[in-house]
């Protein structure tokens, strides 16, 4: 009896842990890809206006921006600073893909990134300004959506996590 | 001489290049690389085509042709990814890299208000391999010094294009500079101030506003500035005592040109002509030739044996060749500057 109930206990605590975890997900993905959206704009103005080359410009980026963002644009300068003969596409692309299963953040997002990449650097500073304006764009409504999900599953992830649980022990007992 | 440069190109071009024979290696001179046509090399003077084997030919058949992919690859390479940053080197056609090297670029230009302001789809490729020939211009310089001053005189430098000029009137104004003066009256000369102004970023061939050539102690550069304001802000501001410029031709050149000679400061300039005579019938090179404001003219041409030196001494149209009495500080009054003394035979020099 007595190993039942802890038992019972766990695998309340656990639907309940997994629920808050979505939940989480749910509520760190708007954030991210905000914050995602804020460091593409200092990427621009290092672009535009400090015409600092893309490897350097990625760095400094990647210095002021909260994590995850931070590690992603890092990566992608270091993936770049290999000197392999890569393109900065895939470099970029490799970076992206690699990271992206530790943020918070979903595929629609990584579509509108790499579109991105296979565009930064291999124009003039006007064609820069465009691409990076129309993926702040393309983010921002990525972002209300990811709101409304938000809004929509946070608190029934968080419920629905111990729901679960308390069924598989009324199933079990 | 590809080592130098192989850092630029993409693996598969680089490794193709380094199965050259090692003969044309080492007189590579050009590597260009056009999208989906032949490669072409210039090795020795004269052009041929690349196999995939790495065997030079003169036909284009059967030559190996860069893909479009490898061109991009390129193009990144060379602007470090950035290609916005390079704006001002694309309007001109050509990128400077670390060294010296220059790439020209051929492609589909952008106007904006009818002036090219960059290029696209750029599909044309021109690696010219820089080489820093130190000590051109050590035969040269004694018939070049100005006793009075203790100083290099004012110098025109004249040739058709690659010829060397550029590499001459580095060599110049880093043997100024060092005040290396190879000539027993320059005995104790201390080594003079020099200012270069680099247009085309092809005399010191500066990266970041440092130069990659080493141009002696005493110069400064104004990297990629226009000629006539560059002398004129250096004149102001960097008090040189020897002004170095590359191409002169155009009126306001002429204008700063005279200013600086007015300042008391050698101007050592370069322009592109076949012979004298050409360069003399110049309008801009004329006015100043009238004017006195060169003391010595060098025309340079290239030969089997190396780089030929023919010096003119414009300050005694009569005297004695310039190479046996290095110019006394004597101006003459009247001179006539498209018919100066045709001066003594060649000096070759190894290059």
């Amino acid at each position: 009896m007595f190993v039942k109930l802890i038992g019972a206990a766990l695998v309340l605590f656990a639907g309940t842990l997994i629920g808050f975890l979505q939940a989480a997900r749910y509520a760190a993905r708007p954030k991210q890809i905000r914050q995602l959206a804020g460091s593409l704009q200092r990427l621009e103005t290092e672009i535009v206006y400090g015409r600092t080359p893309l490897p350097d410009a990625l760095r400094t980026t990647a210095a002021s921006a909260e994590q995850p963002i931070g590690r992603l644009l890092q990566a992608a300068a270091e993936e770049l600073g290999l000197g392999d003969g890569r393109t900065f596409r895939e470099c970029w692309e490799a970076a992206m893909r690699n990271g992206w299963p530790a943020t918070a953040m979903r595929a629609p997002e990584l579509n509108v990134t790499l579109r991105l990449g296979s565009t930064l650097g291999i124009s003039d500073k006007d064609d820069q300004l465009k691409h990076l304006r129309l993926a702040a764009v393309q983010l921002k409504a990525e972002e209300d959506a990811a709101k409304d999900e938000q809004s929509k599953y946070e608190k029934m992830s968080r419920s629905l996590g111990l729901l679960l649980a308390a069924l598989v022990v009324i199933l079990m007992v | 001489m590809l080592e130098r440069v192989a850092h630029l190109l993409p693996s598969e071009l680089s490794e193709l290049l380094a199965r050259l024979p090692a003969s044309a290696l080492a007189e590579l001179e050009e590597i260009r690389i056009r999208d989906n046509r032949p490669l072409e090399v210039w090795t020795g003077g004269g052009s041929a085509f690349v196999t995939a084997d790495g065997v030079l030919q003169s036909s284009p058949d059967g030559a190996f042709k860069p893909s479009p992919d490898m061109c991009r690859r390129l193009l990144e390479r060379m602007t470090n990814h950035s290609v916005y940053a390079m704006e001002e080197e694309l309007r001109r056609g050509y990128i400077t890299v670390e060294g010296g090297h220059r790439i020209g670029l051929a492609g589909r230009t952008v106007l904006e208000e009818g002036k090219v302001r960059s290029i696209r789809d750029i599909g044309g490729f021109n690696v010219r391999i820089a080489r820093d020939a130190a000590g051109v211009s050590a035969g040269t310089l004694p018939m070049l010094i100005d006793r009075s001053r203790q100083s290099v005189a004012s110098t025109l430098v004249v040739g058709a294009p690659r010829q060397g000029k550029t590499t001459f009137i580095r060599d110049l104004a880093r043997a100024v500079s060092y005040g290396r003066w190879r000539s027993p009256y320059a005995e104790g000369w201390p080594g003079r101030k020099v200012g270069i102004v680099d247009e085309r970023s092809e005399i010191a061939a500066c990266v970041r506003g440092v130069p990659t050539f080493d141009v002696g102690p005493r110069t400064d550069v104004m990297d990629a500035c226009p000629k006539a304001e560059g002398m004129m802000m250096m004149i102001r501001s960097m008090s040189p005592e020897v002004l170095v410029v590359d191409e002169i031709g155009r009126d306001e050149d002429v204008e700063a040109i005279r200013e600086a000679v007015r300042a008391g400061v050698a101007v050592i300039a370069t322009a592109h002509a076949g012979g004298w005579q050409e360069a003399a019938v110049r309008p801009a090179i004329r006015k100043l030739l009238q004017d006195n404001a060169f003391a010595r003219g060098v025309v340079l041409r290239r030969s089997q044996s190396g780089l030929a030196v023919r010096v003119i001494d414009l300050e005694q149209p009569a005297g004695p060749p310039a190479a046996s009495a290095a110019g006394g500080p004597t101006r003459p009054v009247a001179h006539s500057p498209a018919s100066p003394r045709e001066p003594t035979a060649g000096e070759p020099n190894v290059r």
